[in-house]
């Protein structure tokens, strides 16, 4: 089994689609961080406009302000519970960058390279991983090499979990590049550091409404890795379907075509979800799992982090399936 | 036979949708000989041998590869086939030792020096090394024989292998699987529709048609098999009605002045000096061998491809 995975890695080192949606990924993570940079410079131009301070110097002091200002808050006797833990997060959180001398409105890497995964993990993640897995089997099918392959004396099995395995892999391999390089282009704009920050999470919905009781403060590096953790779940959901799909259909065009727009479409399907049941057990509107964490899921009652990390697994269990008794049953005719 | 068949193939068929591509060919295969698999295209011979392989499921029928059966023993019947189904589709990107390399991995036997070794059989040692897309057609062939060969198969099937070849490379390639037969002992199993490359290059030979195999014969048996004379003759539409109305030979015509037919027991001289007396030019006459071209004509004659 090591030596075909070997030989499967070999193949997709040569063929040069993984240097591919390396380079993408540096491309595109450069245009982000530029693009942050410059929002934060704007903003930080228009609070000085605005209130007559220099954000980057006097940032102390509107800190100190909005922290006692907050603590009024948490003091008066008309708030109710809810509101209040979500207020304790806040200055738990504006205290930690006054006691740290963190200027909130500075970005850093940590920060940038969790929110470049937050904002990847629905549309830009999948297409890689789609571009990798989807021409895994059709693309032994359309070059005919497949034949090469299966008439060994290895079993058709042994063949296709090899290829799986490695797809698994190489999932690991793109989210570890588009972890360092992320923390090596945003550290160049906002330096290396915010690891230690603390990060809200905890967010539920209960009745219809987002319930922050439950919210605490975790580590950024903390906050990171479980970004990260969802998004290789993500990919390796995406990466199984579209396997499935690589199997199923014998063209590499045709079924990255399938499963790009079934992505690209499960974002206008998004709109539907509240009242049109149905469209929340399709695995693309389940993708922003990392919205879970930050709270900043539109409310739909019903869809849990554990929900759509059920319906995600059912997709990809049922792919695998799909993918080993088709492949294992199927005539090859190329 | 005390030996044992290296291919056996019983009673296989295949249906796909619904039309039946391949009826029930009957086929035995004994060690170190060259088998032809000569057909029209679109006669099941593609077919017949991806079932032989593996690669597609017989709706009836066993295949059996040394005695081992392909559906329930197929790790052990494969590891004795080597084989090249169509084309020599290989991976373009990698170059021809990479490609070899990938499938060497996939058999622990293969070592080394044998790589090195089936390199230099097909002659591609000095371009080995090279991206496959480089390649022409006749070195994809090349490197298409060394990967199937190169786990030292007791049985190499070749789907197909001269197409692309100059007729260099045929003669070369021909001897080369000779040598392979005869020196390392590999049962080769040729399809083609080239008619005079199976005649040269096999020792027995099965037609296929429409899904059958209607004939197995040692190419030898097949080629002597009754002598046919041609006639150059001024006035061919004459001798045909006079061997018809006074002989009882049915002739045809080949050319614009030659006519052909087989005599059977006549004696030729008695025959020529009739065509004189009757007041016909004979320019010449000859025997000519029945090749396996005529043969498959005649077996096949009037068939449409289905």
């Amino acid at each position: 089994m090591f030596n075909l995975i070997e030989n499967e890695v070999l193949k997709m080192i040569s063929k040069k689609r993984l240097m591919f949606v390396l380079a993408i990924l540096v491309v595109l993570i450069s245009v982000f961080a530029y693009g942050q940079n410059h929002t934060a410079e704007r903003t930080k131009a228009q609070l000085a406009q605005r209130m007559g301070i220099s954000a980057t110097a006097d940032w102390r002091k509107l800190a100190d302000q909005q922290l006692i200002d907050m603590k009024n808050r948490l003091d008066s006797p008309y708030r109710d519970e809810k509101d209040k833990s979500s207020l304790r997060v806040r200055i738990e959180q504006l205290q930690y960058n006054l006691d740290n001398n963190i200027n909130p409105l500075e970005q850093s890497a940590a920060k940038f390279t969790t929110k470049f995964m937050e904002q990847s993990i629905f549309l830009f993640l999948p297409l890689l991983i789609i571009m990798l897995a989807a021409d895994m089997v059709s693309g032994e099918s359309s070059s005919g090499t497949i034949k090469l392959l299966l008439v060994r004396n290895v079993p058709r099995w042994k063949i296709l979990l090899s290829k799986y395995l490695t797809l698994m892999i190489l999932e690991i391999v793109v989210l570890f590049f588009a972890f360092v390089l992320s923390v090596i282009i945003s550290g160049l704009f906002f330096g290396l550091g915010g690891w230690l920050a603390p990060v809200a999470t905890g967010f539920k919905l209960v009745a219809g409404k987002l319930d922050t009781s439950a919210v605490l403060n975790v580590p950024q590096w903390r906050y990171t890795l479980m970004v990260y953790s969802l998004a290789y779940f993500v990919a390796v959901v995406v990466g199984s379907i579209s396997f499935m799909i690589s199997i199923l259909v014998k063209s590499t065009a045709a079924s990255i075509g399938i499963i790009m727009s079934t992505v690209v479409a499960g974002n206008f399907i998004s709109y539907f979800l509240s009242d049109w049941k149905i469209t929340r057990y399709m695995f693309m509107v389940n993708l922003r799992l990392t919205d879970y964490l930050s709270g900043s899921f539109q409310p739909i009652e019903g869809m849990t982090m554990l929900f759509s990390i059920t319906v995600l697994l059912g997709w990809a269990v049922a792919s695998i399936l799909v993918s080993f008794v088709y492949f294992i049953k199927q005539d090859i005719l190329v | 036979m005390p030996q044992t068949a290296v291919l056996e193939l019983t009673n296989l068929r295949k249906k796909i949708k619904g039309k039946e591509i391949v009826k029930g060919v009957n086929l035995t295969l004994y060690p170190s000989q060259i088998y032809g698999f000569l057909g029209p295209n679109g006669a099941g011979k593609t077919t017949t041998i991806r079932m032989i392989v593996g690669l597609i499921k017989p709706t009836e029928g066993s295949v059996r590869i040394c005695g081992y059966s392909v559906a329930h023993d197929f790790v052990k019947a494969l590891s004795n086939v080597g084989c090249i189904i169509e084309s020599p589709d290989m991976y373009k990107y990698l170059t021809g030792m990479e490609n070899l390399l990938q499938f060497a991995a996939m058999n622990k036997t293969i070592s080394q020096q044998r790589i090195k070794d089936v390199v230099e059989m097909v002659g591609l040692q000095h371009r080995v090394n090279d991206k496959v897309s480089t390649y022409s057609l006749g070195m994809r062939q090349r490197l298409g024989i060394a990967q199937a060969i190169i786990a030292k198969p007791k049985l190499l099937i070749l789907d197909e292998p001269t197409n692309g070849l100059d007729p260099a490379g045929i003669t070369e390639f021909r001897n080369l699987i000779r040598k392979l037969a005869y020196e390392e002992g590999m049962t080769v199993f040729v399809s083609s529709h080239l008619l005079l490359e199976i005649q040269q290059m096999c020792d027995i030979v099965s037609i296929i048609k429409q899904g059958s195999v209607i004939k197995t014969a040692t190419v030898q048996e097949i080629i002597q098999h009754d002598d046919k004379i041609e006639w150059q003759i001024n006035d061919p539409e004459k001798a045909i009605a006079l061997l018809r109305d006074h002989w009882q030979i049915e002739a045809t015509q080949l050319k614009m002045n030659t006519i052909s037919a087989e005599i059977g027991q006549h004696p030729l001289d008695k025959l020529n000096e009739f065509f004189i007396r009757e007041g016909l030019g004979l320019t010449y006459c000859t025997a000519k061998q029945n090749t396996l071209e005529d043969l498959f004509l005649g077996l096949t004659e009037g068939d449409q491809i289905v």
